[in-house]
C-alpha cells in the first residue's frame, strides 16, 4: 500500500510588501502577493520524489485564510494528491503554540499517516517552530533540518545538516521530517494537473470540523504576546559621503586604522 | 499518541523560580551559542535576585560542568546517558522537560542553533508555555520576575517585545553571535548533580547510521565582511566581492534573499537568520538595509555601504557611504588597496634601504 505523506504548506506574502498597524500590532498583508513559503516548496517536493518512486498519497495540508486556496491548487498541479485548508477567524493570529496545536489536531483529522514533511522555516515569521510543535503533540520523531529523504523499510533515511557536520540517521514510522531550502529544486506545476484540481477543489475546514475549544486556538490559546513597539536605537554613524573617485584616500583612511595587512607588516 | 491540550497556564506562578540554561555540548566543550546565554542568565538571575542553573545532557559531564561553574553557573543538573551516544529531540525533550516539572524555572534560555531549535518548541509544547525565537535583547523586569525579549518585527523597521506573561517558565532563542561571550568569573562557586538516565525506549527506533563532520564557515569571529546583496545583480556579482575580500583578508557574507536564490550557500547569510557579526570592517554592497539584516551587523566597528539608491536604509548605518555601482566600487576598491599595498611595500623598502 502506498504510504501516507502529509504536507504543511503556508501560504506566506511575497516579499515586503507588508507593514505592521503600529496601534493594533497586526501584520497588514493585505496588499501583499501570496506565494508558497519557499522551503515549503522543497517539502513538496520531497513528498513528490518519495511518491516518483515507491507511490505515496500525498495531502497538503495548510492553515490560513481562504486565500490560501490558490497555493494549495498549485501544490495539487505539482502532484499532490489532495489539500485541505484549515480556515477560521477564531484561528487567526496564533503564536506557534496555538498553530503547532491547531495543526497537530488536523493531522488527527486526518487520520492514519506514515510522514509529515515541513519547510524549515517560514519567511513571514521564520521561527522554524511549527514543524517540531506538530511533531511534539503528536508524539513523534522528527528529522529537522534534512537535505534528503528516504523510506526504507519501515523507516525514514535522512540526511541532516548541522553546524558541524552531516548527521545520517534512521527514524521510525510515523515521523515528521523539516527540509531546507537547499535540499532540492521544485518542479513546476502541469496545466493538466492543475486544471484537475480546480476540479476537484480543496476541502475547507474550520472550528465546528476540529471541534477544540475556543480559548486554545486563535490568539486566545497563545502564551506570547507582543508588549510594545521601539525604533531601534542606533549608535549614530557619520555616513561620510564617498564618490568612486574618492576610494584611494577612503583605502588611505582604513590603512591608517590598521584593516589593510601589508606584506611587510606580517613578516 | 499524546493528547492535544491547549495552553493552560499554572495558577501560582510564584512558584516558578530561577533561570534555566541549556547547556548544548559537544566533545565535553560548550557551544558558543550556549555560553552567550549563560552569560545573559546570569545578568537576568542577579537582577531578578534569582540562580542560574544549567542544564546539560551528554555522555561525560565533567569537562561541561567546570567550564560552566568558572562562567558562573551557581547549580548544574546534569543528565548523562548510560545506553545512548549522540542527540535525539525525542529523548532530550522528556529530560529537559522532567528537569523543567521538578524544578519549576521562572526563565529558560536556549541557543538558536540548529540543535536548540530542534528542541525549544518540543519543549515549550510538553512544558504548556510559549517561546520568542530569534531575540536580540534580553533584560529583566524584577518587579514582574518578566523576561523582557525582543525580536526584529515580521515587518520592518521597528523591534518587537514578546512577553510571556501567564506561563512558565518563560522561553528564548538567540542566534548564536547575539551577544558577548561572558567574562570568567573569578571563584565559581557551583554545586553539580548528575544523574544517570536511561532513555533506550525512547530511542529504540532512532539510529544515528553516520556522522560526516565538515567545517562550516563561521563569521560571527571575522575581522573583516565583503557582503553581496541583490543590488549585486547576480551569482557573478560575488566575483568582484571575494576578489576584495581576499585582498583585504576577510570573508565573503550574504544577505538572506541571495542566498535563498542560490547565489551563494547559507553558510554566508549574515542577519537575523544567518549569523551576527561583529567585524572589524564590514562592507555592504547592494543591501538596502532592512532591519533583519541590521540586526545581524550593526556591532560591526566600521561599516561602509555601497548603494545606487542614495535614500537607501543602510546610508544612516554606515560610516561611509559610496553612492554607485556596487561592481564598479567594490573592483575599484580592490585596485586601491592593491595600489595602497605597493605603495606601502615601496615606503617599507625605501625605509630600510636609507
Ligand atoms: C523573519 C525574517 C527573517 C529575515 N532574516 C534575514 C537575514 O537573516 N538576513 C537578511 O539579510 N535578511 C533577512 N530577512 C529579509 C530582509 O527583510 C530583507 O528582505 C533583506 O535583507 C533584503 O536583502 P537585500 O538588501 O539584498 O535586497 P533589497 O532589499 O532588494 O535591496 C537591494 C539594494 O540594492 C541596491 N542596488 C540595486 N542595484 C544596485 C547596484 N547596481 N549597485 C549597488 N546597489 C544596488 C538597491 O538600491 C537596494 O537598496 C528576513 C526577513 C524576515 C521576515
Ligand atoms: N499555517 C500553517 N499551515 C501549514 N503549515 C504551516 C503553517 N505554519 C507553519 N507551517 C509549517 O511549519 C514550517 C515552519 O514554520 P515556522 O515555524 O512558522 O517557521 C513551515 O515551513 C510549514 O511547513
Amino acid at each position: 500500500m502506498a504510504i501516507k505523506i502529509i504536507v504543511m504548506m503556508k501560504q506566506v506574502p511575497d516579499a515586503e510588501e507588508i507593514f505592521i498597524d503600529p496601534v493594533k500590532f497586526t501584520l497588514n498583508r493585505a496588499q501583499a502577493r501570496g506565494i508558497i513559503n519557499p522551503s515549503d516548496e522543497n517539502a513538496l517536493e520531497c513528498a513528490l520524489k518519495i511518491k516518483d518512486q515507491t507511490g505515496a498519497e500525498i495531502t497538503v495540508l495548510s492553515m490560513g485564510p481562504p486565500a490560501a486556496e490558490s497555493a494549495i491548487i498549485e501544490c495539487m498541479g505539482r502532484g499532490a494528491d489532495r489539500g485541505v485548508l484549515v480556515t477560521d477567524r477564531v484561528f487567526a493570529a496564533a503564536d506557534t503554540y496555538a498553530t503547532s496545536l491547531t495543526l497537530a489536531a488536523s493531522v488527527k483529522n486526518l487520520g492514519e499517516f506514515d510522514l509529515i514533511i515541513a519547510g524549515e522555516s517560514t519567511t513571514d515569521s521564520g521561527t522554524g517552530h511549527v514543524g517540531p510543535g506538530v511533531a511534539e503533540f503528536l508524539g513523534i520523531d522528527q528529522a529537522t533540518y534534512c537535505t534528503s529523504l528516504h523510506i526504507e523499510n519501515d523507516a525514514l533515511v535522512a540526511e541532516r545538516d548541522l553546524e558541524d557536520g552531516t548527521e545520517v540517521v534512521s527514524i521510525g514510522l510515523p515521523a515528521l521530517a523539516t527540509v531546507l531550502i537547499s535540499s532540492n529544486i521544485p518542479r513546476r506545476a502541469k496545466l493538466r494537473l492543475k486544471i484537475d484540481a480546480l476540479r476537484k477543489g480543496i476541502e475547507k475546514w474550520d472550528h465546528d470540523t476540529l471541534k477544540l475549544p475556543p480559548e486554545w486556538v486563535g490568539i486566545k490559546g497563545s502564551p506570547t504576546v507582543v508588549g510594545a513597539l521601539k525604533i531601534p536605537e542606533e549608535r549614530k554613524r557619520a555616513a561620510k559621503r564617498i564618490t568612486v573617485d574618492q576610494l584611494g584616500e577612503l583605502v588611505k583612511e582604513l590603512g591608517g586604522m590598521g584593516l589593510i595587512k601589508t606584506e611587510e607588516e606580517e613578516a | 499518541m499524546t493528547d492535544l491540550v491547549g495552553c493552560i497556564a499554572p495558577e501560582k506562578l510564584e512558584e516558578y523560580r530561577n533561570v534555566f540554561v541549556y547547556l548544548e555540548n559537544r566533545n565535553g566543550k560548550i557551544s558558543r551559542g550556549a555560553l552567550e546565554m549563560l552569560g545573559k542568565g546570569k545578568e537576568i538571575s542577579v537582577k531578578l535576585n534569582e540562580k542560574v542553573v544549567g542544564i546539560a545532557i551528554g555522555q561525560d559531564l565533567k569537562a561541561v560542568a567546570d567550564e560552566a561553574a568558572s562562567f558562573g553557573c551557581d547549580l548544574i543538573l546534569g543528565a548523562e546517558l548510560s545506553d545512548f551516544n549522540g542527540f535525539s529531540s525525542v529523548a532530550y525533550t522528556n529530560i529537559i522537560s522532567d528537569f523543567i516539572f521538578e524544578q519549576k524555572p521562572n526563565i529558560f534560555l536556549i541557543s538558536g542553533s540548529r540543535e536548540g531549535r530542534d528542541l525549544v518548541s518540543r519543549i515549550a509544547v510538553k512544558c504548556k508555555t510559549g517561546v520568542a525565537a530569534d531575540c536580540i535583547e534580553l533584560d529583566g523586569d524584577p518587579t514582574n520576575r518578566l523576561l523582557i525579549a525582543w525580536r526584529p518585527s515580521f515587518g520592518d523597521k521597528t523591534i518587537d517585545q514578546i512577553l510571556c506573561r501567564k506561563h512558565r517558565p518563560q522561553m528564548i532563542t538567540s542566534r548564536p553571535g547575539s551577544y558577548k561571550l561572558p567574562e570568567k568569573v573569578e571563584k565559581p562557586d557551583c554545586e553539580t548533580r548528575i544523574k544517570k538516565v536511561k532513555v533506550g525506549k525512547l530511542v529504540a527506533k532512532h539510529k544515528i547510521l553516520e556522522f560526516k563532520p565538515k567545517t562550516r564557515l563561521d563569521l560571527t569571529s571575522s575581522k573583516i565582511i565583503v557582503s553581496g546583496g541583490l543590488g549585486i545583480g547576480g551569482p557573478k556579482g560575488f566575483e568582484p566581492i571575494r576578489k576584495l575580500a581576499k585582498e583585504l583578508e576577510g570573508e565573503v557574507g550574504a544577505s538572506r534573499p541571495v542566498v535563498d536564490l542560490g547565489w551563494i550557500p547559507y553558510e554566508h547569510q549574515v542577519g537575523q537568520t544567518g549569523q551576527t557579526v561583529r567585524p572589524k570592517l564590514y562592507i555592504a554592497a547592494g543591501i538596502s538595509g532592512k532591519i533583519q539584516h541590521i540586526v545581524g551587523m550593526k556591532a560591526s566597528e566600521t561599516i561602509i555601504a555601497i548603494n545606487t539608491d542614495p535614500d537607501a536604509p543602510i546610508v544612516k548605518y554606515s560610516d561611509y557611504f559610496i553612492n554607485a555601482d556596487a561592481g564598479k566600487a567594490v573592483a575599484k576598491l580592490a585596485d586601491e588597496i592593491r595600489k595602497y599595498k605597493k605603495a606601502h611595500l615601496v615606503e617599507a623598502d625605501s625605509e630600510q634601504t636609507a
